[in-house]
Formats: structure tokens, C-alpha cells, sequence
């Protein structure tokens, strides 16, 4: 764990050395930090996921892997896969929209830079509930987009917009979409255009500039940013209970259940145990498919 | 670094004397629902006793307990209904009252007293009551909806909300099949497992905490909510109707107790005789429309608060409610039985 933490330089199987006394010293800040808000709850919470309850739910440390047997029904699997494909379906629209719009402000001239990334951080300035609230208003059948169309003769009655798949991956979307423009704008801001040019002088079409030289030099930004967007995505419940109705239940949700309304701390831990290992994965995965390209 | 390492040693210090200071002798730490104590009917308690008052907040008895079991929290007045206080007094984790501190409990209705999760009272005082039941847009549905089997049929799908809670939704298809809402056992969910899988596709929207949002909005036509909700929106117009359900509902107290790890027992006893007092209670009534179980306060509210049917039931209907039990350990089972329908 540690050793993961510790600063490097370069990657792997380069002039890989031992970090001095004066790195430790500078990260021990950071280091406690680390030790006391995540390391030790993860551990705790892992004791819990071991342990039962009474009826008032309280712990009772009785060991028992009775909570992980529960865990790999097949309904709680489902609702694990059910977030990780709402997660990824908004990976991929955060990637599609904020690609361009990094790229477009990146290559902005340098005075509209800080105005273009304050546009996209303003919105964040107020509550995440007010704006979710906000959409609410907005999507709802006698909200101000149905009025819109209809007035606008668009539509003939209003449509049901809220309360559906479409407005999670839309509330989704739009609270992470800086997540991904930000890391992105970072390498665009980077890329050296002579590079480009270059490719473009030696016979090289803008489809083959593009994936050839702009992606790769810019494949940094992508990976942070769909790392920011798919891990805090999964987990999100509030969204898709107040924007989606709370039909389509997903593991966020239902591990505050267990921790609430279930009476069940050992099972809701077991379950954010799980879904631990399962983000560990996730950048574990990533990490080697790096270095594989490396 | 000697520097930093100085720097670092005056901000502990710093931290050590500012907890130490911060400790005026009046104090009341609360935990209440949220939006069901008025904040000027606190800063009125203030004034007047010169308590300094905390208030937290919880969304669901479930919430608090956990908090409550897991030793977080010293608080000196909590909020539970009736079925958390009788798990609370079974498990020996609340103050006794002293009935001398707070002789404004002669203004509650004697019907929701003495009651079997407290006998005597001797843990607790109502604060408000209330009950669920139905809220129908005429506007939108012209049926006659009478029961929840009305409200459940394929022909209301996705104009329906009700409230995101497994205990909730399991009684009214327990009610529906006739049988006793305290009695959960793995029969009796079995039993009512079929009712479940009917009813659960129909539902567009799961919202306990504001239920009468999507119902304003248009975007359902039927709610199974909670009466405080379905009082408002029926103030707010006329197209929302109350029905009490035929197959029957339950009656909810919600009560002040004192937790037994309590620092502040006479204030807290102190803002409950507060409570109690017949303007407070009916300011209480004023913003969150329950059924106020103070009769004194009663006599001070208008009679368009009195006939809203969704703050207070006729009597013949309120005879007929049911109290929850406590039933412990099998919540999981309920929790799990909900999220399984729900995800198939």
C-alpha cells in the first residue's frame, strides 16, 4: 500500500529509485491523512462486513462470512452490474461530449481559456441538491421543457422525462461532465503542435492525425478523467433516486439501506467491502493496460 | 522543518484549548426528524430558558436508531415512533421521565396514551400522530379509488408513488391479503410475495422524504403517502383527494423519549413541557399538518386545519388503525424482500 503511495519517477523499468527521507518527510501530511480517513474506516468497515448484529442493530462481533454468502445472490450481483453499466454508459457520454469541448478550450486562445473553464465550473459553485432540484423543475411534466415544446407546438401533450432511465444518465452526465473536461484540457493544453503539424506535413489526414498523434498525447487526460467519472458514478445514489424514481435500485442505495432501514451494518459493509475490491479492480486493470502499452 | 514542526504543535495547542473552553453550562442537544420542529419554536425555547439548543437531523427512525446504537451522538431528546420506542424500552436504553417536570401531558388526548409500546408513559411523550393512506388527482384519474387494489392496477401504471420504505409497502399488501401487519415472518412475506410482483412495476416513483413533489409536478396521478403530505397538498387544491384506505392503514405516534446516556435530562424535560403547551403545539400544526394528539391545542386551531381528513381521520377510522411492532431483526428480510422486486 505504501509503497504504491510513494512518489516515483518515471514509470516502472526506468531510473526507478527509493524515495529519500525528505519525500517521506514532505508526504507525512498527506500520509496521516490517508491512515486515519481511509486505511483505518477501511478497515474497520471490513471487521463490520465479519461480524452480526442484534435486533436493535447493533454489532456484535461474533465472526461470520455469513454476510459475503448473502452478498453473491444473484439480485445484489445484478444490482452491482445494473450501477457498473449506468457507470459506464456515463463514462462514455462524459468522453464523447467533454472531448471536444476540453479540446475546443484548450486550443482557445490563451486570454478565453480561464473565462471558457470558469463557464464549465460556475454551475458547481451552488449546492449539488439545488441543481438536481433544479432538473426536477425542468424535466417534469408541467416543468419548463415540457411547456417549451409544447408552446413551441413540438409536442401535443407533455412527454415524461423525469423519473426515467434517460434522466439518470442525464443527471449523471451533467454533474460529472468537469470531471472529465478538466483532465482533458490539462493534456490538450500540453500537446506540442508542432507534433501535429508535423503529422499533417508528412501526409497524415485530420483521422489520422487525430488517432495517430492527438489521442495518444492526450490518452493521459483521458484515463483521469474517466477514472473521476466512473468510480464516483457507480456509487451515486442520490441522482437516481431523486431524478429516477428510485425504481432501478443501485449498490450506493442499497448498501445505505442495509446501513439504515435493514438494521444490517455487517451486510451493508460486506457489500461496500465488495464494491471496494471491485474499484481496485477497476484501477488495477487500467494501471496494467497502461503499462502493457508503455 | 523545526519551523513547520513549531507551527504544527501551536495549531494542537490552539485545538486543545478551544475544546476545552467551549463548555457553558446549558445545554440540549436534540435529534429529530427533519422538517417536523420549526426552527422559531427552537429559537423561542432559547430565549426563554437561555438553553443553548443543537439540533440534528435524521430521515428515518432506522437512521437514528443506528446512530444511536452505534454510540454516536450524546444527545439529550430524540424523536422515534412508536415501534422504535418499544425496541428503545425493551432494550433498557432510555430515561425514565419525571411526570412533575412536565405537567402539560394533561393536554394530550387520553387515546394516545398509556399505549402498549409505553405503558404509563413512563419514556415517552407524544408529540405528533398521523397515518398513511392514498392522494388522488381527480384531475387526472376519474376511477373511484378506494383501496390500494384499486390504486395497484395495471391501468394506473407509472402515474403511481408511494413511499420509499420496505416496512411501509409490505404492510399495505399484507392489509391486502388480509393479514396481520405486526406478524412478518417468512410465511406471511411469502404469502404476499405474488401481491408484491403485481404491484411494484406499476410504481414510477420511490420518495419518502417529499412525495407530494411528483404529485405537484404532474408527473403521477396517485400517491400512497404519509397524512402530513397529503393535508398539504390538499390545502393546496382541491383536485387532491384523501381516501383512507378500505383494507385499512396504521397509525403512526411519533414521541419524545431521553436517551439513558443523556448530559441534559431537566432541559430536556424542560423542552418537552415547551412542546406540549397549546400555542407551541399548534404552530407546530400550523407548518407540518399531522394529527396533533394535544387537545388544548386543538381548541386553537381553525376548523379548516380541523376537517382536513389527511391531518385528522374521522374517529371510526382512527379505531380501526393498527400501531406498528417492533420486529428487529426481520427489517432485513422486509429490506431485502422490496430490493429484489424492485431489481427484477
Amino acid at each position: 500500500m505504501l509503497g504504491f503511495l510513494a512518489p516515483t519517477s518515471g514509470p516502472k523499468g526506468s531510473t526507478h529509485r527509493a524515495p529519500g527521507i525528505w519525500a517521506w518527510i514532505v508526504l507525512s501530511p498527506l500520509l496521516v491523512w490517508l491512515l486515519l480517513f481511509v486505511v483505518a474506516p477501511t478497515l474497520v468497515l471490513t471487521a463490520v462486513s465479519f461480524a452480526e448484529r442484534d435486533s436493535l442493530g447493533r454489532i456484535v462481533w461474533n465472526f461470520s462470512v455469513q454476510n459475503y454468502a448473502r452478498a453473491f445472490d444473484w439480485v445484489w450481483v445484478k444490482i452491482l452490474l445494473d450501477s457498473l453499466y449506468y457507470a459506464f454508459l456515463t463514462t462514455l457520454i462524459c468522453l464523447a461530449l467533454g472531448y471536444p469541448a476540453a479540446y475546443f478550450i484548450g486550443k482557445a486562445p490563451e486570454r478565453w481559456r480561464g473565462l471558457l473553464l470558469l463557464l464549465v465550473m460556475v454551475p458547481f459553485l451552488t449546492s449539488f441538491l439545488i441543481r438536481t432540484y433544479a432538473w426536477i423543475n425542468i424535466l417534469s411534466k408541467e416543468g419548463f421543457l415540457n411547456s417549451l415544446l409544447i408552446s413551441a407546438g413540438i409536442f401535443n401533450e407533455p412527454v415524461a422525462m423525469l423519473y426515467s432511465p434517460f434522466a439518470i444518465i442525464l443527471g449523471l452526465v451533467y454533474n460529472f461532465l468537469p470531471f472529465m473536461i478538466l483532465p482533458i484540457y490539462t493534456s490538450v493544453e500540453k500537446l506540442d503542435n508542432g507534433l501535429v503539424e508535423a503529422a499533417h506535413d508528412l501526409g497524415a489526414g485530420p483521422l489520422r492525425a487525430f488517432s495517430r498523434v492527438i489521442l495518444p498525447l492526450t490518452r493521459p487526460g483521458i484515463v483521469a478523467g474517466s477514472m473521476l467519472v466512473f468510480v464516483p458514478s457507480i456509487a451515486m445514489f442520490a441522482i437516481t433516486t431523486l431524478m429516477g424514481g428510485g425504481t432501478n435500485p443501485t449498490i450506493g442505495e442499497v448498501i445505505f439501506k442495509q446501513f439504515t432501514a435493514g438494521r444490517n451494518q455487517p451486510f451493508g459493509a460486506a457489500l461496500g467491502t465488495i464494491l471496494l475490491f471491485v474499484f481496485i479492480l477497476a484501477f488495477w486493470l487500467a494501471r496494467t493496460q497502461r503499462e502493457r502499452e508503455d | 522543518m523545526k519551523k513547520i514542526h513549531r507551527l504544527l504543535l501551536a495549531l494542537f495547542a490552539v485545538g486543545l484549548a478551544v475544546s476545552a473552553t467551549a463548555a457553558p453550562t446549558k445545554n440540549l442537544n436534540i435529534y429529530c426528524w427533519s422538517e417536523y420542529i420549526p426552527q422559531p419554536i427552537i429559537d423561542q425555547f432559547s430565549k426563554e430558558t437561555g438553553v443553548k439548543v443543537t439540533v440534528e437531523n435524521y430521515a428515518s427512525n432506522e437512521e437514528m436508531l443506528s446512530k444511536l446504537a452505534a454510540g454516536g451522538g450524546e444527545y439529550d431528546i430524540i424523536q422515534p415512533s412508536e415501534y422504535v420506542i418499544e425496541a428503545l424500552v425493551k432494550e433498557k436504553v432510555l430515561h425514565p421521565l419525571e411526570r412533575s417536570k412536565i405537567p402539560n401531558l394533561k393536554n394530550i388526548d387520553p387515546q394516545f396514551l398509556n399505549q402498549p409500546f409505553d405503558p404509563g408513559n413512563k419514556f415517552s411523550v407524544p408529540f405528533m400522530a398521523g397515518t398513511v393512506g392514498i392522494v388522488v388527482n381527480t384531475d387526472l384519474v376519474k376511477d373511484d379509488i378506494r383501496s390500494y387494489a384499486d390504486v395497484f392496477k395495471p391501468a394506473n401504471k407509472g402515474k403511481i408513488v408511494v413511499l420509499d420504505d420496505a416496512r411501509e409497502i409490505v404492510t399495505w399488501a399484507l392489509l391486502a391479503n388480509g393479514l396481520n401487519i405486526n406478524q412478518i415472518t417468512d410465511k406471511s412475506l411469502n404469502k404476499i410475495k405474488p401481491t408484491l410482483e403485481q404491484w411494484l412495476p406499476l410504481v414510477k416513483v420511490y420518495d419518502s422524504d417529499s412525495p407530494k413533489t411528483a404529485l405537484l409536478n404532474g408527473d403521477v396521478a396517485i400517491g400512497v403517502v404519509w397524512g402530513g403530505e397529503g393535508a398539504i397538498l390538499a390545502n393546496k387544491n382541491k383536485k387532491f383527494r384523501w381516501v383512507i384506505p378500505s383494507e385499512g392503514t396504521h397509525l403512526f405516534i411519533d414521541s419524545l423519549a431521553i436517551p439513558k446516556t443523556a448530559k441534559n435530562v431537566e432541559n430536556a424535560e424542560a423542552f418537552m413541557n415547551f412542546i406540549l403547551r397549546p400555542e407551541i403545539s399548534k404552530q407546530i400544526s400550523d407548518e407540518f399538518p399531522y394529527l396533533n394528539p394535544n387537545l388544548a391545542a386543538r381548541e386553537l386551531m381553525s376548523k379548516k386545519q380541523l376537517e382536513n381528513p389527511a391531518s385528522f381521520p374521522a374517529e371510526e377510522e382512527l379505531k380501526k388503525m393498527t400501531l406498528f411492532k417492533d420486529i428487529g431483526t426481520k427489517g432485513s428480510d422486509v429490506e431485502e424482500l422490496i430490493t429484489t422486486l424492485k431489481a427484477q
